[in-house]
């Protein structure tokens, strides 16, 4: 399969998946509340996922030549880490982390 | 369709959705910078805000079809993360429960963290489903149309910016800005590392499949800690 059609088969497959999920409990399911297990289960879903999602991001870094000893990358995503805990703000945390990953990479060189 | 959108309520919701809007920004930004980083043409980036319509499956699709997966996988990881739209449902059904099912069926569309938010405190503060739908929409278009905005520029902006920049490392810590302040209750730290290492551990699988089996994992292992720590308390 060629890109354009193997994106657009993406885009409109987890769209619809999406739609269901969105309208599940509101149309399907409208009877039914939802199961406890579940609920719990569901919790856990944003962080577990975007944990998952963004670790390779950080270990396998696609257009910078790793520095010997630390990835700059891991660092920088500590950084921004600690400041999204005490803050809570998108900007900052974004701010923080790419000032950190440009410093170290001015340090070395 | 012009009653709806001179409708009072409608332009509530629409102007009380616009500060969540401007808080989701870099969010939208990032995301179309994700897509031009993995290398999706503008219509393939456009047609992923506009109908998948959710950062983090739409970055979950551009870095997964860039690295080759397999469009099955590529699908599934997506549905895994959008999971969490069941809690919104769930949560949201008993206020649209009063409504036509042509009204459910748009609304549904728009349910997004943002809008779930914004129109439970208005079916909250009064006993009014029609005028609270009208909010909804309202509000759930403001935040459509921002979303478009936001992708479309971000889309331009990683095409523009010099890659010596790194501006694709703003992907990652929009993610670390949406976590890291969740991160204060144990299953959820639990779940956390839990998928972090299960990622990184079994990068070996095929297809790119160590992701959606992380997700899984951490998931299972953040609700046996709640699970665990509520039999302890108990006793």
């Amino acid at each position: 399969m060629d890109g354009a059609l193997r994106l657009w088969t993406v885009i409109l497959a987890v769209g619809a998946i999406n739609y269901a999920s969105r309208l599940s409990f509101i149309a399907f399911f409208a009877r039914r509340s939802m199961p406890p297990l579940l609920a719990r289960a569901l919790k856990y879903v944003p962080v577990a996922m975007l944990t998952a999602l963004v670790v390779p991001m950080l270990v396998v870094p696609m257009s910078l030549p790793a520095a010997p000893g630390i990835n700059p990358r891991i660092v920088a995503a500590i950084v921004a880490a600690a400041v999204a805990f005490v803050t809570r703000g998108t900007l900052k945390t974004i701010g923080a982390g790419m000032a950190t990953l440009w410093l170290l990479r001015w340090l070395a060189g | 369709m012009r009653h709806i959108l001179l409708h009072a309520d409608f332009r509530e919701g629409f102007v009380e959705m616009l500060p969540a809007c401007a808080a989701l920004t870099p969010f939208g930004v990032v995301t179309g910078v994700g897509a031009a980083a993995a290398g999706a043409d503008f219509s393939g980036a456009m047609g992923m805000s506009a109908i998948i319509f959710s950062g983090a499956a739409q970055i979950l699709a551009s870095q997964l079809l860039a690295s080759g997966a397999p469009v099955a996988v590529v699908i599934l990881t997506c549905a895994v993360a959008g999971l969490r739209f069941l809690m919104y449902s769930a949560a949201m059904a008993p206020y649209l429960k009063p409504l036509p099912p042509r009204w459910q069926n748009t609304l549904a569309f728009l349910l997004t963290d943002q809008a779930f938010a914004a129109s439970i405190r208005r079916f909250n503060a009064k006993d009014d489903p029609h005028g609270g739908a009208l909010h909804f929409l309202g509000g759930g278009i403001a935040m459509w149309g921002m979303w478009q905005i936001t992708n479309a520029i971000g889309y331009f902006a990683g095409n523009l910016i010099p890659p010596a920049w790194s501006l694709d490392f703003a992907v990652p810590l929009c993610f670390v800005a949406l976590v890291a302040p969740l991160l204060r209750d144990v299953p959820l730290v639990v779940a956390a590392l839990v998928g972090g290492i299960a990622v990184f551990a079994l990068d070996g699988m095929p297809m790119k499949l160590n992701l959606i089996v992380a997700g899984v994992l951490g998931i299972v292992a953040g609700m046996l800690t709640d699970l665990a720590r509520e039999r302890w308390t108990a006793r």
